[in-house]
This record gives structure tokens, C-alpha cells and sequence, in this order.
């Protein structure tokens, strides 16, 4: 599976050309803005049918509905951030090619220095130096091989939960209703908890082709090859998100545990604290992809210091 | 023969550019809108752990009125959280501006920059249109927490306005998440320049 989907990132292409992930992922977003534009409209409704005497039931049967497409338009917003991010993997590897093949033109053609292989001390953190193209990291290999079910696990699942959430609008006030809602729920956000760590799994990937494509292009120029180590931002990142795809999978098993309650006042008393706790979740991935995206802001910046390096030194 | 990077609206400069002010606000605030972001979550995770305590006592007042204060705690850290997201992607637009000029400059070429993109300006309307809808939201969770309390607010017209905010806040959601989308859309753009830009470079020497 992984060299699939190493394949669909790593294209034979020309460099030049769209490869066209931006135009497709800003349709999808754009799609989902529309489904947006309609939950507005649903909560504008509902909120008009509140305290109307015999409207209760109409009422629910909105708010459902509107649970139902909300999630369902995030879920194509992230996937449309998804795809985008497969576009910039796909980028990255055609921008190795391009510096491969220009920095072999543009540095002074100078024997290369002795260099000591091992640790460093770089403006930029600590490196290694070693004489060959570091080997893929087993997170790295992990997110490679991820992102690509995460995605797929997490829009079935939310797709799911969007038809489950027709059969709450069907049984508003009923204990099949009150089952559908914790089904729908659960579900949803177990979708979107799925689709977050697709999202984290493809900036680990992007992490990850930074740093063997950075090897790959020292080693092939013949120069010393200085990777930077894992900072202390990606370390947070992979422990944030795992503790919000876990909270995400233990909603999920307390939205079902509910369902066995008899005594709806115990039922509404937990749902107080679940609709918070998937929310923290969720906020726990969101937080762990800023420091994602931190982690690749300072990766480039050590790769443009070096290319500007090998440029100056031819070393 | 490269692909000429005439196709692309540049600005040409004998120096390498500075990064720009949005992506100098994104490399300096991208860690504070983090750690806001957990406080927020945090707090709307006790509050609803308080919430639940006051469900169970029967105190139904004090229930809305904090479950309003706990969205508003969570709805905040959701805030920030998209803030932080939307710094961090200014900063690496800031890492490709500012190392492919000076990358440009080293290997003795005039150096050629990307104008601001559609998609960047459109990245950054979108994003302060969602925050400030979603700040909008939270001030109104405390307001109408605020009132609950006070009993000057019925409990039907609370209903109302928690309709009303959640409407708001999903609309400010999804705002930020296109305007995320954008954000990123215009890293792939810049990419594919800067892998054009090199080798057209490389050509010239």
C-alpha cells in the first residue's frame, strides 16, 4: 500500500504543468460552502420555530437535519484541504527534481571538504551529517501508509452518521429518535476525528518528504548530508494527535454506551459532557496541526539556508 | 528549454525581499494563538464537566447559563486554533518568499518574487471575515449566559439565540476552513514557480 500511494505523490510528470489538486480541492470547498450556505439557512428557520405551540417536532426534525449537513460540509471542507495537501506532496518531490537538477549547475564546482559524520549544532536546531540520504523514520512510513484509509474511514463514517441523522429526523422524540442522535453523532465525529488525522498524517508525509528529499539531493550532488532532527514541535505534534483521535474513538464508544440507557434524564445528563469532550478532540488534532505546520515552516528554513550553502561553498 | 515563469506575476528586485506583514504576524503569533487555543479548550472542557454537576443538582438556569459560557470557552479555543493554523500557513508562505529570493540573490541572479496571489488575498479576507463572525459568537454566549443568570432572559428566547449563535458559529467553521484551503492552495502555487524559477535560473548561469 505504501509504494500506492507513494506512487500517487511521487507522479512522472513535467514540472511544469498544474497538476490540477488545487482546482479540484477548491471545488470541493466550494461545494461544501454551498451546503454551508444551506445549514445557515435550516438554523435561521429553526431558530423562527422556536416557542411556536405545535412547531416542537418540526423543530427537531430541522435541528437534525441541520447536525446531518453541517458535519457533512466540514467533512468536504477537510477533504478538500486533504487533497490540497496531496497536491503539495506531489509539488515537493517535482521541486527536488528541479533543485536536484539545477543546484548540479549553479554551485562552484570545488573539491568536497573532509567532512565528520554524526550530530551538529545548526542555527536552526540540532542536525546529523552523514554521508548517505537518511533512512524514512517509522513515523514517517506510518504516515505514509495512513492518510490515505484515514481519509476513506473517516467520509464513510460521516456519511454514515448524515443518513442515520435522517432516521433522528423521522423519530423526533421517540427512543429510536434519541438512538439516532447518539448514532449520528458518535459517528460524525468519529469521521471527522478520522478525516483530522488523514490531515495530520499527510503533513507528517509532507514532513517526510522534506527530509528524504533534502538527503536525496545531497547525496546525488555528492556533499555532505545534513538533516535536521525531529524538533520538539513534532514530537507535540504526534502526541496531540493522538490523544485527539483517541478522544474521538472513545466518543464514539460512550455515544453507543448511551444508547443503552432506559432513563432519558441520565441520557440528557451525559450528552451535557459528550458534545464538549468530541469537541476537545477535535481541538486537540486542530492544535497538533499547527505545530505541524510550524514543524515544516522551520524544515524549509533549514533547506533554503543549506541550498544557499551548497550555492556559495559548493559544499 | 524551461517553462518561461513569465506566466506568473512577479515583482524583480537586485536584493531578496523581506517577508510581508501578514506573514510576519504569522511567525510571530502562530505559538501565542496555540496556546490560547488549549487554554480555551481546556476551560469549555470544565465548564462542561461543571454543567453537568448543576444538570444533576436540577438547577436548570445555572445549566444554561454555564453551558452558554462553556461554548463560548470552547467556541474561542476553536478560534484561535484556525488562527493559529492560518499564522502558521503566513509563516511557510513567508519561508518560501523570503529563502527563494535569497536563494535567487546567492546564485548571483536578479531575483524575481511572487506578487500576492488571489488566493493569498482571498486566504486572508475569508479568515478575518470567520473571526470575527466566530468572535462575535463567543461575546454573544457570554452576553446571553450573562442574562440567563441574571434571569433577565426567558429560557425560550435562550433557546433562540443558542440556534442563532450555532448557526453563526458553524457558518465562522467553515469560513475558516475554506479559507485554510485557500492558504494552502497558494503554497502549491508558489511551489510550482520556485520549481520553475530554479531551474530557469540554472539555464541563464
Amino acid at each position: 500500500m505504501t509504494a500506492t500511494l507513494d506512487r500517487i505523490v511521487r507522479p512522472e510528470v513535467n514540472y511544469s504543468v498544474e497538476t490540477g489538486h488545487r482546482k479540484i480541492g477548491l471545488g470541493i470547498g466550494l461545494v461544501a460552502l454551498m451546503i454551508a450556505m444551506v445549514v445557515a439557512g435550516l438554523g435561521i428557520y429553526a431558530a423562527s420555530l422556536v416557542g411556536s405551540a405545535g412547531d416542537e417536532e418540526t423543530l427537531g426534525q430541522v435541528l437534525a437535519v441541520a447536525f446531518g449537513f453541517n458535519t457533512t460540509a466540514l467533512v468536504l471542507l477537510k477533504t478538500a484541504i486533504a487533497v490540497i495537501l496531496v497536491g503539495i506532496l506531489v509539488r515537493i518531490w517535482i521541486r527536488v527534481e528541479s533543485v536536484k537538477t539545477s543546484l548540479d549547475v549553479l554551485k562552484p564546482h570545488v573539491e568536497v571538504a573532509d567532512f565528520k559524520t554524526g550530530d551538529v549544532e545548526t542555527e536552526f536546531g540540532a542536525a546529523t551529517v552523514s554521508a548517505k540520504a537518511p533512512a524514512r523514520l517509522p513515523i514517517h512510513k506510518m504516515a505514509n501508509t495512513m492518510w490515505g484509509p484515514m481519509l476513506v474511514m473517516g467520509v464513510v463514517s460521516v456519511f454514515a452518521g448524515l443518513f442515520v441523522s435522517w432516521i433522528w429526523a423521522g423519530n423526533v422524540g421517540t427512543s429510536t429518535g434519541l438512538d439516532a442522535a447518539a448514532w449520528t453523532q458518535g459517528l460524525q465525529f468519529l469521521g471527522e476525528g478520522f478525516v483530522l488525522a488523514s490531515i495530520s498524517f499527510l503533513l507528517a508525509s509532507i514532513l517526510s518528504g522534506l527530509r528524504e528529499g533534502g538527503g536525496e539531493v545531497q547525496e546525488a550532488l555528492g556533499l555532505p548530508v545534513k538533516t535536521l532532527k525531529m524538533p520538539n514541535t513534532a514530537k507535540a505534534f504526534v502526541v496531540l494527535m493522538m490523544m485527539g483521535l483517541m478522544i474521538e474513538i472513545v466518543q464514539f464508544g460512550l455515544y453507543i454506551y448511551i444508547t443503552t440507557f432506559n432513563d432519558v434524564a441520565r441520557y440528557a445528563l451525559w450528552s451535557s459532557w459528550l458534545g464538549p469532550f468530541r469537541e476537545l478532540g477535535l481541538g486537540l488534532l486542530l492544535a497538533g496541526i499547527i505545530l505541524a505546520l510550524a514543524t515544516i515552516a522551520k524544515a524549509l528554513e533549514f533547506q533554503f539556508s543549506r541550498i544557499r550553502d551548497i550555492v556559495v561553498t559548493g559544499n | 528549454m524551461t517553462t518561461a515563469t513569465y506566466e506568473f506575476n512577479t515583482q524583480t528586485s537586485a536584493k531578496a525581499l523581506d517577508a510581508n506583514v501578514p506573514q510576519k504576524a504569522g511567525r510571530t503569533l502562530w505559538a501565542p494563538a496555540f496556546a490560547m487555543s488549549l487554554m480555551g479548550f481546556a476551560g469549555g472542557m470544565i465548564l462542561a464537566i461543571v454543567k453537568a454537576t448543576a444538570i444533576a443538582d436540577g438547577d436548570a438556569v445555572l445549566a444554561t447559563s454555564l453551558d452558554n459560557y462553556g461554548i463560548a470557552a470552547m467556541f474561542f479555543g476553536f478560534m484561535m486554533v484556525f488562527t493559529g493554523i492560518s499564522f502558521a500557513i503566513a509563516r511557510i508562505l513567508g519561508e518560501f518568499r523570503v529563502g527563494g529570493g535569497q536563494t535567487q540573490e546567492a546564485a548571483g541572479s536578479e531575483v524575481k518574487t511572487l506578487k500576492m496571489p488571489a488566493t493569498a488575498k482571498a486566504f486572508i479576507g475569508l479568515m478575518a471575515m470567520a473571526m470575527m463572525i466566530l468572535m462575535g459568537a463567543v461575546i454573544g454566549h457570554v452576553v446571553v449566559g450573562i442574562q440567563i443568570n441574571a434571569e433577565t432572559l426567558s429560557l425560550v428566547n435562550a433557546e433562540q439565540w443558542d440556534i442563532w449563535l450555532e448557526t453563526a458559529r458553524r457558518l465562522a467553521v467553515q469560513l475558516y476552513l475554506f479559507a485554510i484551503t485557500l492558504g494552502l492552495a497558494t503554497i502549491i502555487y508558489v511551489i510550482r514557480y520556485q520549481s520553475i524559477r530554479i531551474r530557469e535560473i540554472a539555464e541563464e548561469t
